[in-house]
């Protein structure tokens, strides 16, 4: 979903870059606020996870491929979709350029899509069903809305840059996405989550988000 | 969390990123993304040859993840390159912000 700058005409990749900004500032606040020797070994190898996994696309059919964002899985083990934010400017920052792999005039429209809208969707659909559904389904779901409604706004923001033709864009692009998002977004982030939940509970306990036990746990302790 | 089993945390996704770094020129579908398929679905032929041949904004080193004459080995050198960058500037970054140490 990288917007080459050819996409969209530079005022607008201005203005997407004046809305993404304040998020861009937000998550650095954030990772003055948070960031310790604990949890900067943790983000440094998601960031580094991420990367990688983004350069595997994963083939959907129709002649499609697509790959996870990865914004979702980052703001659930921080327990925040600012630490979403922070990643996925990192990782777009290095694509664009050290790779042309998204435009420079339109990483601010890449950021807000995949760094804020994904992650923010993503985390707060996973917040509010993991108490009915656990963590698992949860972080799946979260993740799949997060990348269809980024796919989505991106779909909105090619019809005002007048690229696409609003709804076949709309179409094609949701279309994609659904089935990317759920391969390439909702498994893979479900898979991690469950894993690092069973094997470092620690790690997601750290959240707000945290599982019921911790409190228990803690009260036994 | 315990500062030492993170660092195994870190060495794991280090191990993980660099296998899949390594693996994605082989196995990675060369199709074009959702975007890209989008595009080639909805816009006119004309104005989609049009598209493809302007330049980026900014040359970058190593465009699609390819080295010059370097095939598959690039590749894999181009992809390895951009995770050790990634984590060299978490790791930076998460330097100058923690003020905590």
């Amino acid at each position: 979903m990288h917007i080459p700058d050819s996409f969209i005409p530079l005022t607008q990749a201005i203005v997407y870059w004046v809305i993404t900004i304040p998020f861009i500032f937000m998550s650095m606040k954030w990772a003055k606020k948070e960031l310790d020797e604990m949890k900067i070994p943790v983000l440094a190898a998601l960031a580094a996870g991420i990367f990688a996994i983004q350069a595997m696309n994963i083939p959907i059919g129709m002649g499609t491929s697509g790959h996870m964002v990865g914004a979702t899985l980052v703001a659930i083990v921080f327990g925040s979709p600012w630490a979403g934010v922070l990643v996925l400017t990192l990782v777009l920052l290095v694509q664009g350029f050290a790779f042309g792999d998204g435009g420079i005039t339109t990483m601010g429209a890449n950021i807000l899509n995949m760094g804020v809208i994904s992650g923010f969707v993503g985390y707060y659909t996973y917040a509010a069903l993991r108490k009915s559904t656990g963590t698992s389904i949860a972080a799946f779901g979260g993740a799949w809305l997060g990348l269809f409604i980024s796919a989505m706004a991106c779909a909105v923001q090619m019809y005002i840059a007048g690229t696409f033709p609003l709804v076949p864009g709309l179409m094609a692009m949701g279309t994609y996405h659904l089935i990317i998002g759920f391969i390439g977004e909702g498994l893979i982030t479900a898979v991690v989550i469950t894993a690092i939940a069973k094997s470092r509970p620690d790690l997601l306990e750290d959240s707000f988000t945290a599982r019921p036990e911790k409190s228990k746990k803690e009260a036994h302790a | 969390m315990s500062g030492k089993s993170n660092m195994k945390f870190l060495y794991a996704g280090i191990v993980v990123a660099l296998l899949l770094s390594a693996l994605a020129p082989f196995l990675a579908s060369p199709d074009p993304d959702g975007l890209e398929s989008a595009a080639g679905g909805v816009i006119e032929e004309s104005k989609m040859s049009e598209l493809e041949e302007m330049e980026p904004a900014v040359s970058s080193p190593m465009p699609d993840y390819t080295i010059e004459g370097m095939g598959k080995s690039g590749e894999v050198m181009a992809i390895a390159a951009g995770t050790i960058a990634v984590l060299v500037i978490s790791l930076g970054f998460g330097k100058i912000f923690n003020k905590k140490a």
